[in-house]
């Protein structure tokens, strides 16, 4: 591939870079996993990055692929299995940011979403990155009802997890 | 205040604390993808190489089975015609793993990405029942012919009481049906892992169509 298509992408890449960094904090527990799984989204982005056409944003492309990639795609490797795990160090809240209930909540939510399934995770993921239920819905491939009535059912499921 | 506001407010002012620079994404576009995708096509190429050698083996490499093939059919225009027919549907099965393979697209949203993996594996198990139906029926075949053009089981057979030659035949299934079942367990074996988050996570997906 051209010098120049390689040159594009990696800007790209480097300017978006945190919806992958989001998806791996997501999907993985620790930090080799992390870099790993950062790794082949970028390799599963530059891959289809040629056919690209620009008709949509680059962030909503790498949404896509970078979630695909996660749930579908990825294969944990081996020298992934004895780090170890950073949860709770890197979901580190800012004390001052917070009064203490909020901070509380904040730990256990990130927690409680670590535990949700892999679908369930992309619908999170979603909705905290702001998309609207057509744009999860046509990301995942379900309908526009099934990811209401899915996402409120996580709500729930959130919500007596933090107020048992 | 809902759950997910405030974890949405704090997710997105949360500044990533592992920024890379262009330099360290260059040579991530050299490594290799480690993905189900790679892992899947090399043990399907693996597969039509070794059912397809198992298959044509055998009539290269022992003049005996040749003759005695060749002894079977004694009609050459048989012979040629199943020839043709087992190669057209090797082609064809190549072909269909390939355009399977070109539909799986990265870009599609999950649930067809998720259908067109399992439609590719698909395939490669249907060209595993077929290879193994025709290894069954060949061995029934060449079993049958064996001892019908061999005068010497024949004759061994004709003065075998009728628990002997139950003993015999008993023998002969159970030892096929192993032989086919842990074949199956082995794919049941391979694919299971490789694909079960896969599986898991597309029955997630149909779950909430339900």
């Amino acid at each position: 591939m051209s010098k120049t298509l390689e040159h594009s992408f990696v800007e790209l890449l480097e300017k978006h870079q945190n919806i992958v960094h989001k998806v791996c904090r997501l999907y993985t527990n620790n930090y080799d996993a992390h870099n790993d799984l950062f790794q082949e989204i970028t390799i599963q982005l530059w891959k289809a990055y040629p056919k690209f056409r620009g008709d949509s944003k680059f962030s909503t492309w790498m949404y896509r692929v970078g979630l695909n990639t996660a749930i579908t795609l990825y294969r944990k490797s081996k020298r992934t299995i004895n780090t170890q795990d950073f949860d709770g160090v890197s979901f580190k809240i800012k004390a001052e940011d917070y009064d203490n209930t909020e901070e509380e909540q904040l730990k256990v939510l990130y927690k409680a979403i670590h535990q949700l399934n892999d679908i369930e995770k992309a619908l999170v993921f979603l909705y905290l990155e702001d998309k609207n239920y057509r744009e999860i819905s046509e990301t995942l491939g379900i309908s526009e009802v099934n990811a209401r009535v899915k996402m409120n059912r996580i709500k729930t499921k959130l919500r007596t997890i933090l107020n048992p | 205040m809902d759950e997910l506001d405030l974890l949405k407010k704090d997710w997105n002012k949360k500044p990533e604390n592992k920024k890379l620079t262009a330099q360290d994404i260059y040579p991530m576009l050299q490594k290799k993808s480690s993905s189900i995708v790679k892992t899947l096509f090399y043990i399907s190429i693996a597969e039509l190489v070794f059912w397809t050698l198992i298959n044509i083996i055998p009539y290269f490499t022992s003049p005996a089975y040749r003759t005695q093939l060749d002894n079977v059919y004694t009609n050459k225009f048989v012979l040629v015609l199943i020839n043709v027919i087992s190669y057209a549907i090797i082609g064809l099965f190549i072909y269909l793993l390939f355009k399977a393979y070109k539909s799986i697209s990265v870009t599609d949203n999950a649930k067809k990405l998720m259908e067109s993996i399992l439609k590719t594996r698909k395939i490669v198990s249907y060209y595993v029942i077929y290879n193994l139906s025709i290894a069954f029926i060949s061995m029934v075949v060449g079993l049958y012919f064996g001892i019908k053009h061999n005068p010497e089981i024949s004759a061994k057979l004709e003065h075998s009481s009728n628990y002997e030659i139950f003993v015999i035949y008993g023998f002969l299934t159970i030892f096929t049906v192993v032989f086919v079942l842990l074949l199956w367990l082995f794919y049941k074996l391979i694919y299971g892992l490789l694909l079960r988050r896969l599986n898991k996570n597309y029955k997630e997906l149909k779950k909430l169509e339900v």
